[in-house]
């Protein structure tokens, strides 16, 4: 086992760099630098300020020098300046963006795992009855919207039209810190977060649940009389669960890179802003170390599912 | 999973539950006076993020919120005047500015003196300092201080911009800024954690992504700001920003005009409407080989019906402009119109060859504007276009790609741009578009215009320092224009602000960077 | 596994399509497809207006008979973008999931059928193209690649295909040792030869029904990239760039057929093939295990 993590570890190492390699590459091929970024096509500005502004950068020097200068200063931990940011340090300015990403992401996360394990049950259990049918439906519709077009009705119709919630943001500006401020501005973008997942969910644990009903040991415990509730919980659940939790891990992976149109529906300062706004202003170091990091948990979440599920499923042998 | 477990799982559930229904209502704001909160830098006239004057290329109308330049426009935009210079003189050289210093205090209690203004322009003038604004100042001989409330800047050639460009130059303080590196100076992070200037609002903090916070600066000279705090807050897009104004979470922000246009009428709102001081064009790529002849261009304006574009995609909110300016004192006599004829421009077509010329092969179209408005308009003029046998396929692009796309040499990738450049309040801010001696990599002349006449008309006009000559000036360079097309001028276009009606003696223009402008912030006040 | 020994054998082909006619849900989302595929498909042999023909006099009109589903901000007939640009979306979708089928087929099975070598190097591709963060590769690569229909498919295609990849590669190793696949490799089979005869045969069920669940998510992707400004350009009309005119709340309030009709036709679509991809997912395979 301790060698199985140790190779994989190292693999996992190699991937990083070859992941920066290839996302400095197709960087560098994309139209346009930080210098071009800032400038706005109206507003009439001398060419030469630009010019030496991209000399301070470094940006003149050739690609596998900026590379390399890239690489060294990021292996000590030097990740370099924002550029579109005032030359904020670009580590801890991303660090920062995973909190709320993490606390948006999880919040819909156990929305949805919630919402989608009680339906799916209870789908399962009614199956093809009316309630299977309306759930089973409702979920399909959640799969198949557009994720921006929910967050933008859900956004205009809570916050816009009823006022139940506000529109947009972390916090109040310039209000104290609260939880129940934090809370009203994280519920809607959570909840409108979880519809696809937790339809995914939900359809997932319904066949899961439905397979495992079919079993011999259910038709035993059935047999011996045991209530149909605790049948259920007890003994199929259990078993159903064990797809599903594959799939919230192979979700979770992808949460840190955070969700794109709900965070910029919703100005949610996490990752998925963060990261749209450096590619739209080109701000190469903060696109550097954005994806290093959330590579880094993708690998490292792929690794620990892999790990979960041979302990929660002794069948499967690590190879 | 047991039954007690189990339990104890619904039992926690709904605690939380219970919990955030009970706190969620508390959000009722525990503020203490009077908080403005708006939009100010969204929209072009904004740049969010942006702490530093010295690189700042726009959001100008927020910067001034607690810095303040020496001189400013006034809230018309039709002449400068005093900011921390209570006086301003230019001496009969057309060399030598002589500037009385106001007395007043830095936020942190430190005088403000003529060593910050030597210390502020000769930092803007070093370029190592990250500074944008290195080559506009690069005419500056000398900054000299006889005492601490006289400044003294001599230019090494008259220069008719020079205090249009001063306007934006924020005042910096030498006593919080001289111990920084210059090289270091734009990494700082003084900028956007404790920033300290001279205006009605001072520094509080920044909240990443999320709102930057002042508060009333009590020692201001214009008297006590009547608000305790203003606050920026950043949108992602326009449109969020109009959803947190009608959700009533902000007073003020910028909306694009289809937006504006929903609060007309709405008692609740006033809405500001403003010159957007942007000349639009349709920009022919000199190089590219399909617009050399005139008669090709002539046929391009002739196929556009822009009366009808403006009176329905604009409601009739924008300018007709048939040189780069709108202003009546810039406006040559007997210009051509260019009135809607798709007759007229098939047959300036033939006359030229247009067959041969280009044909209908698909010409793209590049924008930078990524507006569902622009959008329409370019649609709209497609089609037009499509009509007497010019065959443009728009492709709206970020700015990035644009101006890496634009400064680059494949005359291929853009023979045609839809664009906008300012055209004021400063009439020589097109010389950097129009002028041969532009021409990339050295300037902004991204359409390789290279026309003697034009050149010549704008060389004679920025270099005209009497006042009462520079307009006849400029009037020859509209008419070179409007004869040559060296572009195709289309409109200027209104811009529009929304204010919450609770918002009392609020000032905000359109201006182009944000200004600044005269807009008296420590006299914005909120109604309960 | 029902696997399939035999190359060619139509005999589980024709079970499954049973099954599949049998599922409700899927011939209920056979039924929605057909007429919009028509529909999109012939629009103008029989509709009036064209797509991109403006009317500055008509300009926002709520439905009425002339414009049955009312107009847009510069008086294009709404009814003509939705179909044409649910052929544009529906073009979009398709092409994107035959490349990414094809790219993830082809890797999965060098990967599953070449020697370890191959397969380490392979999978460890796949990997890195999974580890990318989807974020910054879409943005990226659209920016490169620059806005319109065929970068739109070009990048769609190539977000997807390293998840078909692993399935198909998963269930080649299996079959890898097993003898008849030795014994043709032993007979000096080509590669090629291999992955025609024993890689598809053997993989057709993942295959069909990751490619169906493929064009529904090719829209919705098509959608989200339109939304982003990053997918197919105005004035050429997808359901995506249709749908982007909701962004401005005074469409969303004053204009609501100018997006509740392409978001319509949208969920409606993809609702229709998740069903019938569902339905092809049962069918092939009446235990659904397919991850």
């Amino acid at each position: 086992m301790l060698q199985y993590i140790l190779r994989r570890t190292a693999v996992g190492l190699l991937m990083l760099l070859a992941l920066t390699v290839l996302i400095f590459t197709l960087l560098r091929l994309t139209p346009g630098d930080p210098i071009d970024a800032y400038i706005n096509p109206s507003v009439p500005i001398s060419a030469s300020d630009l010019e030496m502004l991209r000399t301070r950068l470094g940006l003149e020097r050739p690609l596998p020098v900026q590379y390399f200068a890239w690489l060294g200063a990021a292996l000590t931990g030097d990740f370099g300046y924002s550029i579109q940011y005032n030359g904020e340090a670009v580590l801890p300015l991303v660090l920062n963006r995973i909190g709320p990403t993490i606390l948006l992401m999880f919040s819909g996360l156990v929305i949805s795992v919630v919402v989608g394990i009680t339906t799916g049950i209870f789908a399962a259990v009614r199956r093809n009855k009316l309630a299977d049918l309306s759930l089973s439906t409702v979920a399909f519709v959640g799969i198949s919207s557009p994720a921006f077009l929910t967050a933008l009705l859900g956004l205009y119709v809570f916050a816009v039209n009823l006022r139940w919630v506000p529109a947009g943001g972390m916090s109040t500006p310039g209000a104290p810190f609260s939880v129940g401020d934090l809370l009203a501005h994280l519920i809607l973008p959570a909840a409108l977060l979880s519809i696809g997942h937790g339809a995914l969910i939900m359809r997932y644990m319904r066949s899961s649940l439905l397979e495992v009903l079919s079993q011999d040991y259910v038709r035993t415990a059935r047999a011996k009389g045991v209530r149909e509730f605790w049948v259920i919980v007890k003994h199929a659940v259990r078993n159903a669960l064990l797809p599903v939790i594959t799939l919230i891990g192979s979700t979770i992976g992808m949460a840190i890179g955070g969700a794109i149109f709900i965070e910029s529906v919703f100005d949610w300062p996490g990752m998925g802003l963060l990261m749209v706004n450096a590619v739209v202003r080109r701000d190469y170091p903060v696109i550097m170390c954005a994806t290093l990091l959330t590579g880094a948990c993708v690998i490292l979440v792929n690794l620990l599912t892999d790990i979960a599920y041979a302990a929660v499923d002794p069948r499967i042998k690590v190879a | 999973m047991h039954r007690r477990n189990f339990g104890r799982l619904l039992a926690a559930g709904a605690l939380l539950f219970a919990t955030t229904a009970a706190v969620v209502p508390a959000t009722a704001q525990a503020q203490t006076g009077k908080t403005i909160v708006g939009g100010f830098d969204v929209g072009p006239g904004g740049f969010q993020g942006n702490f530093n004057p010295l690189t700042a290329t726009a959001g100008f109308t927020w910067l001034n919120t607690y810095f303040e330049p020496l001189v400013i426009y006034t809230s018309d935009l039709s002449k400068l005047t005093g900011a921390l210079a209570s006086e301003f003189t230019l001496a009969q050289d057309n060399l030598t500015y002589t500037f009385k210093l106001a007395q007043t205090n830095w936020h942190d209690g430190t005088p403000f003196t003529s060593a910050d203004v030597k210390f502020t322009l000769e930092l803007a003038k070093n370029a190592e300092s990250g500074s944008i604004f290195a080559a506009r100042l690069a005419d500056i001989a000398s900054v000299e201080t006889p005492d601490a409330r006289t400044a003294v800047v001599k230019l090494s050639k008259p220069n008719s911009a020079f205090l249009s460009v001063l306007s934006q130059m924020m005042m910096l303080p030498q006593h919080a800024l001289s111990s920084v590196n210059v090289k270091e100076v734009a990494k700082s992070a003084w900028w956007s954690t404790k920033p300290v200037g001279t205006g009605p609002f001072k520094f509080v903090k920044h909240v990443s992504d999320q709102y930057v916070e002042l508060a009333a600066y009590d020692g201001y000279r214009g008297g006590k700001p009547k608000a305790d705090r203003l606050i920026n807050r950043y949108f992602a897009n326009p449109a969020a920003a109009v959803a947190a104004l009608r959700a009533g979470e902000i007073q003020f922000t910028f909306a694009e005009p289809d937006d504006a246009k929903t609060f007309k009428g709405n008692g609740g709102f006033r809405v500001i409407e403003g010159d957007s001081y942007v000349v639009n064009y349709i920009g022919f790529n000199h190089r590219a080989g399909i617009w050399s002849d005139l008669r090709v261009r002539q046929a391009v304006m002739h196929a556009i019906d822009r009366n009808a574009i403006v009176s329905s995609l604009y409601g009739g909110a924008a300018k007709l402009a048939n040189c780069g300016y709108v202003a009546p004192q810039l406006l040559a006599k007997d210009m051509a119109d260019y009135a809607y004829n798709p007759q007229k421009a098939k047959d300036l077509l033939a006359e030229a060859g247009w067959e041969k010329i280009n044909g209908s092969k698909p010409i793209p179209w590049l924008t930078y504007y990524n507006t569902p408005q622009v959008a329409n308009v370019m649609a709209a003029m497609q089609a037009m276009l499509a009509q007497v046998g010019v065959n443009v396929v728009p492709r709206a692009l970020d700015v990035p790609s644009y101006n890496g796309i634009v400064r680059s040499e494949k005359w291929q990738d853009f023979p045609l741009i839809y664009a906008g450049l300012q055209n004021g309040p400063n009439p020589g801010s097109l010389n950097v578009g129009l002028n041969a001696a532009q021409t990339p990599p050295s300037g902004n002349n991204i359409m390789r215009v290279e026309m003697p006449p034009l050149t010549d008309a704008l060389n004679a006009a920025m270099g005209e320092t009497d006042p009462a000559k520079a307009d006849g000036r400029w009037q020859k360079v509209c008419k070179e224009m409007n004869a040559a097309l060296p572009w195709g001028p289309m409109w200027v276009a209104s811009r529009y602000g929304v204010v919450s009606s609770k918002l009392k003696d609020f000032f905000w223009t359109p201006a182009p960077g944000g200004g600044p402008f005269v807009s008296h912030p420590e006299k914005w006040d909120l109604a309960p | 596994m029902a696997s399939v020994t035999h190359a060619g054998s139509a005999g589980p082909i024709r079970r499954a399509l049973s099954r599949f006619f049998e599922n409700g849900a899927a011939v209920v989302g056979l039924a929605i497809l057909i007429p919009i595929l028509v529909l999109t498909l012939t629009y103008d042999l029989w509709w009036l207006y064209k797509p991109n023909d403006i009317d500055l006099l008509a300009m926002n009109q709520g439905p009425s008979a002339a414009h049955w589903l009312g107009s847009d901000g510069v008086g294009r007939d709404i009814m003509a973008r939705l179909l044409q640009g649910g052929r544009i979306s529906l073009l979009v979708a398709t092409v994107s999931m035959a490349i990414s089928t094809f790219l993830g087929f082809f890797l999965g099975a060098i990967a599953g059928f070449a020697g370890r070598f191959v397969d380490g190097a392979t999978m460890r591709f796949v990997d890195l193209a999974m580890t990318l963060p989807p974020v910054i590769f879409l943005l990226v690569l659209a920016s490169i690649v620059g806005s319109g229909i065929m970068p739109t498919i070009f990048v769609i295609s190539l977000l997807s295909w390293p998840v078909l990849a692993r399935m198909v590669r998963a269930r080649l190793l299996e079959l890898r040792e097993r003898d008849f696949v030795v014994a043709s490799r032993g007979m000096g089979a080509g590669l090629w030869h291999l992955l025609i005869r024993h890689g598809l045969p053997n993989t057709i069920d993942i295959l069909v029904v990751y490619a169906t669940l493929q064009v529904a998510s090719g829209i919705l992707l098509e959608a989200g990239l339109s939304f982003l400004g990053l997918g197919v350009t105005p004035p050429e009309a997808s359901w995506g760039n249709m749908l982007n005119a909701a962004r401005a709340t005074h469409v969303l309030e004053n204009y609501p057929w100018q997006w509740m009709f392409p978001g319509g036709a949208l969920v409606l679509t993809v609702l229709a093939i998740n069903f019938v991809g569902d339905g092809l997912r049962d069918a092939f395979d009446p235990r659904s295990e397919l991850k």
